[in-house]
């Protein structure tokens, strides 16, 4: 028997009624088996009537259809559905982890002002160029943290990118004072802790500054990068004026303390990840940037599809209604035999016989 | 002929002649076997071979060369059984048939027996012989009435015929005119059967058919039919082709029938739709 509750098990997996007690009524759709929609007229022997496959099918057709719609009026009554689905699908993509700086020199402008008129400020840049980004990509999970004075989970890794270009859409906030890269970066490291998926995951740092990170913090960060090998972009806004990060300071200029985004990036580069800097000191080299990224990132992903919950009371009770109306068609094309003799048409006999 | 109420001209007997001479005693309208004194001339025989002075035809005599005395010698006037058979299985229950022209045509058959002085019998079957609608050999006046109300009250039903073989056997044992009155819609083999039982019999085979069940078909449509005898039920999607296919089946039907019929000399008359009293009498006055 275990076959047959396999069945029970697998139709009530995917399919279900909101009033089950009403699928006792399907005992009605038998209804045709034991009569039809038509008046039994009265022949001498059938014997009479020629053999003929056609009608036989017809016959057959008209009382499935008789079933059928009776069982799809008693399953639309019931409520029919399809419960929710989830379905694994195979497409290109990642699990990328936006880790956004949210300090306030993200509200200037490259050239490091409070935006003015046509003027675009970082944050709005980022924002317009990473929905681009993130629209492009339908098939990736994404997850979204922020960091400034200490690092802010926005948004674990999700499929759903409503939520996800909600959260890209809340950058340009004015934002707050500093700058705390390193615990930002375990943060995002830790996003992908539950993620077991063979998938490609990428952490896009976007900043426009740095800071020193913490000797404390460098070690957790080297130990979470061996744990969890994740491709590693920073996309680095420079505004007019910053040091570059690949620019080779003078010797004794070159301290951590002096030059934090350069030595950020020496640091990321020892992680022994795969890492690319990007240094954008405009919003065009910001879509070049990004555009990369979108190269790079194109692996093969298995991901989830939720199909939501149908509805199929309507198309069950628009299948009987077709149904019916066959039905109906058939009995209005209903005809009878008309016995001659019951109508008693002895009159040209009597008109005879009295002639 | 339509119910008799409905008019005072109604019952009129039709006249039925033999191809046969009856045997029996009993005084009738039929020339029968044997030689007799009064009734239908037959022809002359010399006094020496029928020594009956009464009957001298001078005429005859005289023109004779030979001198030879010729008397007339006359066929005696018989009476003759006359027996309806009808079958009442569930068949005739098409279009009221048993009630409406069958009564029909037995409660004339009665009233002209009576009347030319035979006496009737009315026999009806389906498996098995109904003692109810069954009356014996009489030649009362008002026969037909009585026939006729048997044959109203009679439900037909049931699904078989073998009941007439059974009223075969209890038929008078000299010969009769049987009408029987079917719409032999029943396997050969039982149609021969039955005719086998009736050999002694001169047999008219009444043929009930109505045009419904073959000629005057619906063109297009659905029809559940159900047979009146098995209580099958089937669907026909009739349309022209089907039509024609149908009216084919009938006519082979009947052609058979009818050389079934011809192989032993026997002749049906048709009852289709309603009795045709003046189609009757041609037919039983051709013998």
């Amino acid at each position: 028997m275990s076959w047959a509750s396999a069945i029970i098990d697998g139709l009530t997996r995917e399919w279900g009624v909101d009033h089950p007690l009403v699928l006792g009524l399907l005992a009605l759709a038998l209804l045709p088996l034991l009569g039809s929609v038509f008046r039994r007229g009265p022949v001498p022997a059938v014997a009479l009537v020629p053999t003929d496959p056609l009608s036989r099918i017809l016959s057959a057709v008209l009382c499935l259809a008789g079933i059928a719609a009776i069982a799809a009026l008693v399953l639309g009554l019931a409520g029919l559905h399809r419960r929710e689905q989830s379905v694994e699908r195979e497409g290109t993509g990642a699990h990328l982890v936006l880790l956004l700086d949210r300090s306030s020199s993200m509200d200037n402008n490259f050239a490091d002002r409070a935006p003015t008129g046509d003027q675009e400020s970082k944050s709005a840049a980022a924002k317009r160029l990473l929905a681009q980004f993130v629209a492009r990509r339908p098939h990736d999970r994404i997850a979204v943290a922020a960091f400034s004075t200490s690092p802010m989970p926005v948004l674990p890794l999700t499929d759903h990118h409503e939520v996800v270009d909600a959260a890209i859409d809340a950058i340009d906030r004015p934002g707050l004072a500093f700058t705390d890269v390193g615990r930002g970066l375990a943060l995002a490291f830790s996003s992908f802790a539950g993620d077991t998926a063979e998938a490609s995951r990428a952490v896009l740092l976007v900043s426009d500054g740095a800071a020193l990170i913490d000797r404390r913090v460098q070690e957790a960060l080297r130990d979470a990068a061996a744990r969890t090998p994740v491709h590693l972009y920073w996309l680095f806004l420079r505004s007019r004026g910053a040091r570059g990060i690949f620019d080779v300071p003078p010797p004794g200029e070159d301290t951590p303390q002096a030059n934090p985004e350069r030595h950020l990036h020496l640091f990321l580069q020892s992680l022994r990840l795969p890492y690319r800097a990007f240094e954008a000191t405009s919003p065009q080299a910001v879509a070049e940037a990004i555009a990369e990224i979108d190269r790079q990132e194109t692996r093969p992903i298995r991901y989830l599809e939720r199909i939501p919950r149908q509805d199929l009371a309507g198309p069950a009770f628009a299948l009987a209604g077709i149904l019916v109306a066959m039905l109906l068609g058939a009995k209005l094309a209903e005809r009878r035999l008309a016995p001659a003799s019951a109508a008693r048409v002895a009159i040209p006999t009597d008109m005879r016989r009295a002639a | 002929m339509t119910a008799p109420q409905d008019g005072t001209d109604e019952r009129r007997p039709i006249p039925y002649r033999l191809r046969w001479r009856p045997e029996g005693i009993f005084p009738g309208a039929h020339p029968g076997h044997g030689e007799g004194t009064e009734g239908e001339f037959r022809r002359h025989v010399p006094l020496l071979r029928q020594p009956d002075p009464r009957r001298i035809d001078l005429r005859v005599s005289l023109r004779d060369p030979h001198g030879e005395l010729h008397v007339r010698q006359f066929a005696p006037r018989r009476s003759v059984p006359v027996v309806a058979l009808v079958d009442l299985s569930g068949s005739m229950r098409f279009g009221e048939a048993v009630a409406g022209r069958v009564a029909d045509l037995c409660a004339l058959a009665a009233l002209s027996a009576v009347r030319s002085g035979d006496s009737f019998a009315l026999y009806g079957a389906d498996v098995h012989l109904r003692e109810d609608v069954t009356i014996p050999l009489a030649r009362r006046r008002g026969l037909e009435e009585e026939v006729r109300e048997r044959l109203l009250a009679a439900r037909p039903g049931g699904s078989g015929t073998d009941g007439l073989v059974e009223a075969a056997e209890r038929l008078p044992s000299r010969r009769s005119l049987v009408f029987l009155v079917s719409d032999f819609l029943m396997p050969s083999a039982h149609i021969e059967r039955l005719l086998d039982a009736l050999w002694r019999h001169d047999v008219v085979p009444v043929v009930v058919r109505d045009s419904a069940a073959e000629e005057r078909l619906p063109r297009w449509g659905l029809m559940e039919i159900g047979d009146l005898e098995t209580g099958a039920t089937r669907l026909v999607f009739l349309r022209p082709s089907l039509r024609a296919r149908w009216r084919r089946e009938a006519e082979a039907r009947r052609q058979a029938l009818t050389a079934t019929f011809t192989r032993r000399g026997l002749r049906a008359v048709e009852l289709k739709d309603a009795l045709d009293t003046d189609a009757l009498a041609r037919r039983l006055m051709e013998g």
